[in-house]
């Protein structure tokens, strides 16, 4: 007997399981409001449809779980504000498992989020796919939206028309709204520095006098301290060593953002400090291999990073606080204003209600509320933000960001014009082998734009 | 089932219905061919157009020939039709389910499955209960209570398990969904099609048409072998397929694609070499660099000569792959050879080892290059640690004056692909000895013995004995370790940051392949890329299937 009940039972188990994967998530909508609600639209002439919450899937790319916890609390708190919508928060996956790719992929899919999350750099390429939607109109015909309250740098490109060139309110494009914004800063070991006797970077900052060689000798003095304690790290993408470039009056693009400009001999000056810091003066961890964990084990003295690392910092046992990125010879920091955008999927059925979900994630109550983790900085540009974030301490020093911000960064940029992956995955490869003395600076200078200038034509 | 009975009124009426169902299943066929092409579902790229066209054709061809045989009391009409049948049947149903949206509620099963866990343990201790019922056969009152209670426990842990997944809420859910034009057709057409098979396959319906038992055995084994033959042509055959269309197109992946011929082959295999007046001559003095980078050049004299490709990193690629399976096979296959040797032997722990060597085989690949990764780290890393240990105890004692080379394994050109190897090797290398250590125990003792007998020493027996009679798990493994280095990807992927290394040292196929399709979305050039790939290894595959052939000592 017991083989046949066995069997059905399995079979009915089965059965069971797949109808059950019909089932809807375990957060159920809310039943439908009361008929004698007053309707969230203008009634029509036709008989009202049967009041149903829109359901709403919105995604993020959070570096750890304190984000998820953030941005699932703030989910509920939308989804009890937003009338007639339901939320459902997918957190995406870290910085390392191909967020975007993945995102793409589920876009062509059709199972994409209706809001989800993109950095900066990949703006265009997910606009010019067609994979997000153009909400101009909606935003135009949405009272008291003001786009100006957003940065400056990220709403040129987030209002960029490529059939048309033009920028700004009236251009008849916005493809998001920024999220936060970021900025480098140097994360600072004190107790190597003062162990070391080197001048506190901080004070240097104050005294305007913390530039290239002030910084490089602070990197000097750390290192001497051992053959295993290195003065300065940094990661291995396009942020860190972009800054270099950018300071010495370079850049990876010409104004216009068209054509290739790693050749310059601003661009290669600034490649060429960077180079030393590694093979010359080696007070460099290796390019190539993450800072993160020397630093965090205390034999790094200056770990370039973005605010998003501050929670993982928090955890040290040492004493520590950030200063602002030394000033290169053009006088300025080269720092860079990275941001990250909001988007509504092309494909979504309810672009209107998304609309909605973006701009409540763009309050300055929402970006307060994940500003407070201390892992980015409201995007909206505002005296009140700065107060507020001036006291997400540690790090003492939280001014360093605002000077960075203050500093005219260069803004995070996707290319209207070409392709930014493929761009990156010439740039990136060719400029690691630089740093890891594989190629000479001139060796750099005398090809790279060659290959580069491909993505534009393509 | 031989014995042909004479039909009776049910079954004349079920082959009359069934030539009608054929008849019209095939002008339905051919009206979907038709209305394919006359503007319906215009959305539909061309390849889908050709292919849905194609398989209507088919069916309707198939369909009607079986009309006809039905008619004429061939069997081959009752095995057409239940061909035919059973694939719309499993279409239909597919179709339901997917509309129904059973495929993607699979995340939600998995969001409540664990809070039903508990209640199907209270199922499972009921089954239990009554398999311990069956040892009171003495006592068949025991027995029977027993089974009762065991019924009454797995009947309200299966109720207990089926409310707290919801499934009542799933299946709410999927009569919502499914109640929409597509699914009312699917559902009527998964009725439709499984009565259809019934009416073919019934003793009776069998007997009218002739069936003998070897038709009865050829329909049972392809029924059974359906599932994994639907799933080889829906998941692998047909994906390959695919892929080879989009070779010849500009697929994105995102739009529907354009037809561009060998475009896709043409700029993988443009390549230039170009002798050079001096051996640092610039490239772009020499070649097109609008459509041409360098590669590689070789300096001769006072000279050189220049390596240049449409495509630098498809080049770059093929190198760093051929290089890592020219050191990766011989490093993973040599030493498992001979690790296999000494497992073998009857030295006490031997199982322990075999063991302890083939768990790196089975670890998670991503795992093992995250744990290899702090492992290579220059700064922190143990491989780095040991190295300065080994190097200043050696100064210590022997005042060698040794330099410790603080080695950086991922972050330096020259040593990025050899610490993949290096991984590569560690991990393939325990598999390769359980198959050489299979192929060593099938080697007949009499051979040793007798080679023992003549005063052969173990170098000769190896030699002699067991690497010949070794030479076909040798080619396996030799063969099966080439293709997987030849696909190499995720230990690259994980370990280097970036993937493709400083100075694309570490790019490999499989990697621009990804990055082709799945970052940059030239979905149709990734495709091309991949079908050189399955070229290549296809060739080095047959280069060994021939030398095996040569030298095999069972072909001789």
């Amino acid at each position: 007997m017991n083989r046949k009940i066995w069997m059905s039972v399995s079979l009915l188990v089965v059965m069971s399981l797949v109808l059950a994967a019909c089932g809807t998530p375990a957060t159920e909508a809310p039943p439908a409001p009361a008929a004698t609600e007053a309707p969230a639209v203008a009634p029509t002439s036709e008989a009202p449809a049967p009041a149903m919450d829109v359901p709403l899937r919105w995604r993020t790319r959070p570096d750890n779980q304190e984000e998820i916890d953030v941005y699932s609390q703030i989910s509920d708190q939308l989804d009890d504000q937003l009338e007639g919508i339901t939320l459902t928060y997918e957190p995406g996956g870290t910085e390392g498992t191909n967020y975007q790719e993945q995102l793409r992929a589920e876009v062509a899919a059709g199972t994409a989020p209706d809001v989800f999350w993109i950095p900066g750099t990949d703006v265009a390429d997910f606009g010019t796919r067609g994979l997000i939607l153009n909400f101009a109109d909606l935003a135009s015909a949405t009272d008291g939206f003001d786009a100006a309250a957003f940065y400056p740098g990220p709403m040129f490109h987030l209002s960029y028309n490529p059939e048309t060139g033009a920028s700004g309110a009236d251009s008849g494009a916005l493809w998001g709204l920024p999220r936060d914004v970021s900025t480098f800063a140097l994360y600072l070991n004190l107790d190597l520095i003062e162990e070391a006797g080197a001048p506190d970077p901080r004070e240097l900052a104050q005294e305007g006098k913390w530039d290239w060689d002030a910084f490089l000798d602070v990197a000097q003095k750390t290192r001497a301290l051992g053959s295993d304690i290195y003065g300065y790290g940094a990661s291995a993408w396009w942020g860190p060593y972009g800054v270099w470039l950018n300071a010495a009056g370079g850049g990876f693009f010409t104004p216009e953002r068209d054509a290739c400009a790693l050749s310059t001999p601003e661009s290669l000056a600034g490649l060429d400090f960077q180079r030393s810091l590694y093979q010359d003066f080696d007070v460099a961890t290796p390019y190539g291999e993450d800072p993160e964990p020397p630093f965090r084990a205390g034999k790094v003295a200056m770990f370039q990073n973005g605010r998003w690392a501050t929670p993982g910092v928090r955890t040290v046992t040492f004493n520590w606080d950030v200063v602002e990125l030394p000033k290169g010879p053009q006088g300025t920091m080269g720092n860079w204003l990275f941001w990250g955008a909001y988007v509504i999927n092309a494909k979504t059925e309810h672009p209107a209600e998304a609309w909605q979900l973006v701009q409540a994630l763009t309050t300055a109550q929402t970006q307060g509320q994940v500003a407070a983790l201390g892992a980015n900085i409201p995007s909206r540009v505002s005296q009140e933000a700065f107060d507020a974030f001036l006291t997400f301490t540690p790090p003492a020093n939280n001014q360093a960001f605002l000077n960075g911000l203050a500093d005219n960064p260069a803004t995070e940029g996707p290319l209207w014009a070409g392709s930014w992956p493929e761009y990156d995955k010439i740039m990136g490869p060719a400029i690691q082998a630089v740093l890891t003395g594989g190629l000479t600076v001139e060796e750099f200078g005398a090809t790279i734009c060659d290959q580069a200038n491909k993505v534009f034509t393509q | 089932m031989d014995a042909h009975l004479p039909a009776d009124s049910r079954t004349i009426a079920i082959l009359r219905t069934s030539i009608l169902w054929r008849s019209a299943f095939s002008v339905l066929a051919a009206a979907g061919v038709a209305a394919l092409w006359m503007g319906v579902l215009p959305a539909l790229p061309l390849w889908q157009k050709l292919l849905v066209s194609l398989l209507l054709a088919a069916a309707s061809v198939l369909s009607g020939l079986a009309a006809f045989d039905l008619r004429s009391r061939r069997h081959r009409g009752r095995l057409l039709s239940l061909v035919l049948d059973y694939l719309s049947f499993v279409v239909c149903f597919v179709t339901l389910l997917n509309t129904g949206e059973v495929f993607i509620g699979i995340d939600n099963l998995a969001d409540v499955f664990g809070g039903g866990i508990p209640y199907l343990g209270l199922a499972l201790g009921g089954y239990l209960l009554g398999t311990l019922g069956d040892r009171f056969s003495q006592s068949p009152r025991m027995e029977i209570r027993l089974q009762q209670v065991s019924r009454y426990l797995i009947l309200a842990g299966v109720v207990l398990f089926l409310w707290k997944v919801n499934v009542l809420g799933g299946l709410m859910h999927f009569a919502l969904k499914a109640a929409q034009p597509t699914g009312l057709v699917a559902l009527a057409g998964t009725v439709l099609f499984a009565l259809a098979i019934w009416g073919m396959w019934r003793e009776g319906t069998a007997n009218a048409l002739q069936a003998k038992v070897h038709h009865e055995q050829l329909l049972s084994g392809w029924l059974f072998l359906s599932p994994n033959l639907l799933g080889f042509l829906v998941f692998f055959a047909g994906p390959l397929l695919l892929s080879f269309y989009f070779s010849f197109t500009n697929s994105d992946a995102f739009n529907p694609p354009d037809w561009i011929g060998l475009e896709n082959y043409a700029k993988i295999l443009n390549i230039r070499f170009v002798l050079l007046s001096s051996p640092d001559q610039l490239a772009r003095e020499v070649v097109d660099i609008t459509i041409f980078d360098e590669v590689g050049r070789l300096r001769i004299g006072n000279g050189g000569l220049l390596f240049a490709a449409a495509d630098k990193f498809f080049w770059l690629a093929l190198r760093n792959t051929l290089t890592y399976a020219l050191f990766a096979v011989p490093l993973s296959v040599i030493p498992a050879l001979f690790l296999a040797n000494i497992l073998n032997s009857r030295l006490p722990g031997m199982k322990f080892f075999r063991a302890v060597y083939f768990i790196p085989s089975i670890a998670a690949i991503v795992g093992i290059s995250l744990v290899w990764q702090w492992l290579y780290n220059a700064t922190i890393g143990y491989i780095n640690y040991f190295i300065t240990l080994g190097v200043e105890g050696i100064n210590t004692l022997f005042q060698a004056g040794l330099i410790d080379p603080k080695i950086r394994w991922v972050s330096d050109e020259r040593t990025a692909l050899l610490s993949v190897i290096i991984i590569a090797a560690w991990q393939t290398m325990g598999f390769n000895t359980v198959l050489f250590l299979a192929g060593l125990q099938n080697i007949p003792g009499e051979l040793y013995e007798a080679a023992t007998v003549d005063g052969a020493g173990p170098w000769a027996k190896f030699r002699r004995i067991t690497i010949p009679m070794l030479a076909p798990s040798t080619f396996y493994v030799v063969s099966t370790t080439t293709i997987q280095a030849m696909q190499v990807f995720e230990q690259v992927f994980i370990l280097m940051n970036p993937a493709e290394g400083p100075n694309n040292s570490t790019i490999t196929l499989v990697l621009y392949l990804y990055r082709s399709g799945f970052i940059n979305f030239k979905q149709g050039y990734a495709s091309a890329i991949a079908w050189v790939l399955f070229i290549v290894i296809f060739g080095l595959t047959l280069i060994q299937f021939q030398r095996q052939r040569r030298s095999s000592i069972y072909e001789a």
